[in-house]
């Protein structure tokens, strides 16, 4: 199954400039696809996730226009041709 | 049209369209030669003197005899019909030529050595192009570029005047400004007149759509385009753009005019170096495929030249860090920054232990903590693939934030401690490669009972004893003073004598609130602190401390520091209360004693004494070790002031820096400045029922690593 990844631009240093990333995983979670993602660009994975495996308080991963917070995280299952989006959080006040 | 003579050019055939003129191919029955005729249309909003304007600027181009400018010949009027004769360019437009893919790197830099050519001429005769785009340089089948409409761009009647080859669109709308938008610089969009940098700015444009076929700032409307242009920073151009190319890129298309190259020779020189280094050494680019870089440089921010025996200030903000040069005099400053631009930047260190000249600094953002360092003052940042500094996983921790970043003896400079929220402390004994939590702090039994404040649960704090290597001191908030005495393996609260209002104990073993602790290396049984309420001394390494606010408007405050030569001289800046977290009346006074505590003055000369409702954070105070002494300090406000006499007088150093969160100073190559002081330490005063097992020298002569 083919997944496709968009990289927002913060990141896209560590995707070598790309904006977008195809990955084949080896399941059909979100948290596989995006392991296939860290294999691919390894510098991606401390930034959208904390040393303790869980996503970062500020960032949020969209399977289409769904936020993986409301639908079971990282073990979100994929539908096929799956299209996951990295964002940040809209926040203000600092 | 076909058939009419213009001056005394015929009309042959059209060759293009656009929404303000038609470009014919004619003949110059004179001069014998084929020609290009631009025709303005009739409908084009041209008023007289849009219609002057054009003539003026069309006539200034006329002047321009360089062979990579498509020569002007003629213009005039005709049955109220403006045209323009000029030269007639067969070729392909770039725009074409870059396609989808773009071109190889070694035709990007031929052709960009001689757009910047022609730049670089019509600059000096005083024309900018104002509308440089890959659709109006055309490359002959020779190879030959040639930029057109030089100086026709100007703006006519509100209408944007077209290039004649017309093959990439025109943003409509964007009627206020002349050009087009994809190509316009950011102080063009401001509504700012264009110069010879808004050239420049188009040129990094031209040169990253023919080395990638994109465009660096792209959108679906008018608005996306604006905003990428006003606020993005392009993607990065991997192999096989060489870095070089990159980098000229990326200074071209730097937000502000001031921080591009200034000229268009300069670009022309660069893309030259690059070229003859790309023929010569084909595969000496950098080959990023390998992996992501683990070195992000500064391209489009202003840095510090440095030089031996310089003076360096560095400022972390919670958006970015900023670097200050001055010399020994500390009277003129150069600014540097913003690095890590949006990042809060708790934490910095200098650390010219050794042979290093390195800059420390933690950035905490959204996308988490990390540690940097710069080894060539800021030019270049570590930006590490994975946190250096993380809790293991079985801790079931986070990091949130790098409060504190300290050198560790100067005998071992691969030694530094880092501080951290949630509260514990971490080492690296191999110059950062690899961090380690230090255990014996992180399992003490106190630790679940410790309190995060106000700014979370934090260890912001970490003072090293230089006489004993193993001594050591923390502060944690809320958790109070912690020292060991065998490395890190154990430690003990130190807080006997600390009140602790917020508690229904007044003195509880440990829970105090500790904001900043200072020790001085001639005397390093004795500290002071500065508490969440409250201002101490102790003289036997903690045991007991002692209430020294004698005469200080209140004892509420952040930072503590000691002059590097005196240790009875303490430097404190009072904030109102807990509640009114600003210095007292809103007057900025910072205060002395020069006797350990016995008595303070307030220090005021040159600083704000109305309506000034500052404050100045844990880490936003430091001493340099110069003779006389500077203090510098910063405030929320983001005001950086400095005193070069000890604090007699004061001077505002900058002003509108975001909030100020830490100040840091050194001399370069005046070794192991930082945390640790040029002064050889006193033989020390043992503590209490504990052997004191070695004394070290703080200073060290230039140790190659």
């Amino acid at each position: 199954m083919k997944v496709t990844i968009y990289i927002p631009a913060a990141l896209r240093e560590f995707t070598n400039g790309r904006s977008e990333v195809s990955v084949e995983p080896s399941g059909a979670t979100v948290g596989e696809a995006l392991s296939a993602l860290w294999n691919a660009y390894p510098g991606v994975r401390d930034r959208v996730l904390n040393e303790q495996d869980q996503v970062r308080q500020h960032i949020n991963i969209f399977v289409g226009n769904e936020n993986i917070r409301y639908t079971g995280g990282l073990t979100t299952r994929l539908p096929k041709n799956s299209q996951i989006s990295i964002v940040p959080a809209v926040s203000g006040g600092q | 049209m076909i058939g009419e003579v213009l001056g005394h050019c015929r009309v042959v055939a059209k060759i293009g369209e656009g929404g303000m003129g038609v470009v014919y191919r004619a003949y110059d029955e004179v001069l014998h030669r084929d020609v290009a005729v631009k025709v303005v249309k009739k409908d084009a909003k041209l008023d007289s003197s849009g219609r002057q304007n054009l003539l003026q600027e069309a006539r200034a181009s006329s002047s321009l005899a360089h062979p990579n400018i498509c020569t002007i010949y003629d213009v005039g009027e005709i049955d109220g019909d403006l045209y323009i004769v000029m030269e007639l360019v067969e070729g392909k437009s770039l725009h074409g030529l870059a396609g989808e893919m773009g071109l190889a790197p070694e035709t990007v830099l031929r052709y960009g050595v001689q757009i910047a050519s022609a730049l670089a001429r019509a600059h000096d005769r005083g024309i900018v192009h104002r509308d440089l785009k890959t659709a109006n340089i055309v490359v002959t089948p020779e190879g030959l570029v040639k930029v057109l409409d030089f100086g026709l761009a100007k703006r006519v009647g509100g209408g944007i005047l077209e290039a004649p080859t017309l093959s990439f669109s025109t943003v409509q709308g964007a009627s206020s400004v002349s050009g087009t938008l994809p190509y316009m610089a950011p102080e063009v969009l401001r509504g700012d007149a264009a110069d010879a940098r808004s050239d420049l700015w188009a040129l990094g444009v031209v040169l990253y759509e023919a080395a990638s076929g994109r465009l660096p700032f792209g959108g679906r409307t008018g608005f996306e385009i604006s905003a990428a242009i006003m606020r993005e920073i392009p993607n990065p151009l991997g192999p096989p753009v060489p870095p070089g190319l990159w980098a000229i890129i990326q200074r071209c298309v730097a937000k502000e005019p001031m921080q591009r190259y200034q000229r268009a020779t300069e670009v022309q020189a660069a893309l030259e170096a690059v070229q003859s280094g790309a023929i010569a050494l084909p595969e000496a680019a950098e080959d990023r495929t390998a992996g992501p870089p683990r070195t992000t440089t500064m391209h489009s921010i202003r840095h510090v030249r440095i030089k031996k025996k310089d003076f360096v200030v560095l400022v972390g903000t919670n958006k970015g860090a900023f670097i200050l040069r001055s010399n020994a005099q500390r009277r003129r400053w150069d600014v540097g920054g913003p690095y890590f631009h949006g990042h809060s930047v708790y934490a910095m260190a200098y650390d010219g232990r050794g042979d290093q000249r390195r800059i420390w600094a933690s950035t905490s953002s959204f996308w988490g903590t990390l540690l940097r360092s710069s080894d060539d003052f800021g030019k270049s940042w570590t930006n590490p693939q994975q946190a250096p500094v993380r809790f293991p996983a079985d801790t079931g921790t986070s990091l949130k934030n790098i409060w504190q970043i300290t050198l560790g003896p100067a005998e071992e400079p691969d030694r530094l401690y880092c501080g951290v929220e949630p509260a514990a402390l971490f080492e690296t004994r191999d110059a950062g490669q690899n961090w380690s939590l230090m255990r014996g702090l992180f399992d003490h039994p106190h630790r679940p009972r410790w309190m995060p404040g106000n700014g979370g649960l934090a260890l912001h704090t970490i003072v090293l004893d230089p006489s004993n290597q193993q001594r050591m001191y923390v502060g944690i908030s809320s958790g109070g003073v912690y020292r060991t005495e065998d490395g890190g393996q154990s430690w003990t609260a130190q807080n006997r004598g600390i009140r602790a209002l917020f508690m229904p104990e007044k003195y509880p073993e440990f829970g105090q609130c500790v904001h900043k602790i200072a020790l001085h290396p001639a005397r390093p049984e004795r500290l002071f602190l500065q508490n969440h309420w409250g201002l101490y001394r102790s003289d036997d390494c903690g045991e007991h401390w002692t209430d020294i606010a004698n005469g200080v408007p209140s004892d509420f405050g952040f930072p503590v520091v000691i002059h590097p030569r005196d240790p009875d001289c303490v430097y404190a800046v009072p904030v109102e209360s807990e509640e009114f977290r600003c210095v007292c009346d809103g007057r900025l006074r910072v205060y002395r004693t020069r006797n350990a505590g016995a008595s303070w003055e307030p220090l005021m000369r040159g600083l704000p004494q109305k309506q000034a409702y500052e404050t100045v954070l844990r880490d936003a105070m430091t001493t340099d070790s110069l003779d006389p002494v500077g203090i510098y300090f910063g405030t929320r406000s983001g005001q950086l002031f400095g005193s070069s006499d000890e604090g007699k007088n004061w001077n505002r150093i900058l002003g509108g820096l975001p909030s100020i969160l830490c100040v840091r100073c050194a001399v370069v190559e005046d070794e192991g400045l930082g945390n640790v002081f040029p002064v050889r330490p006193k033989a020390t005063k043992q503590v209490p029922g504990k052997s004191n097992a070695s004394h070290h020298s703080t200073r060290r002569k230039n140790k190659k690593r």
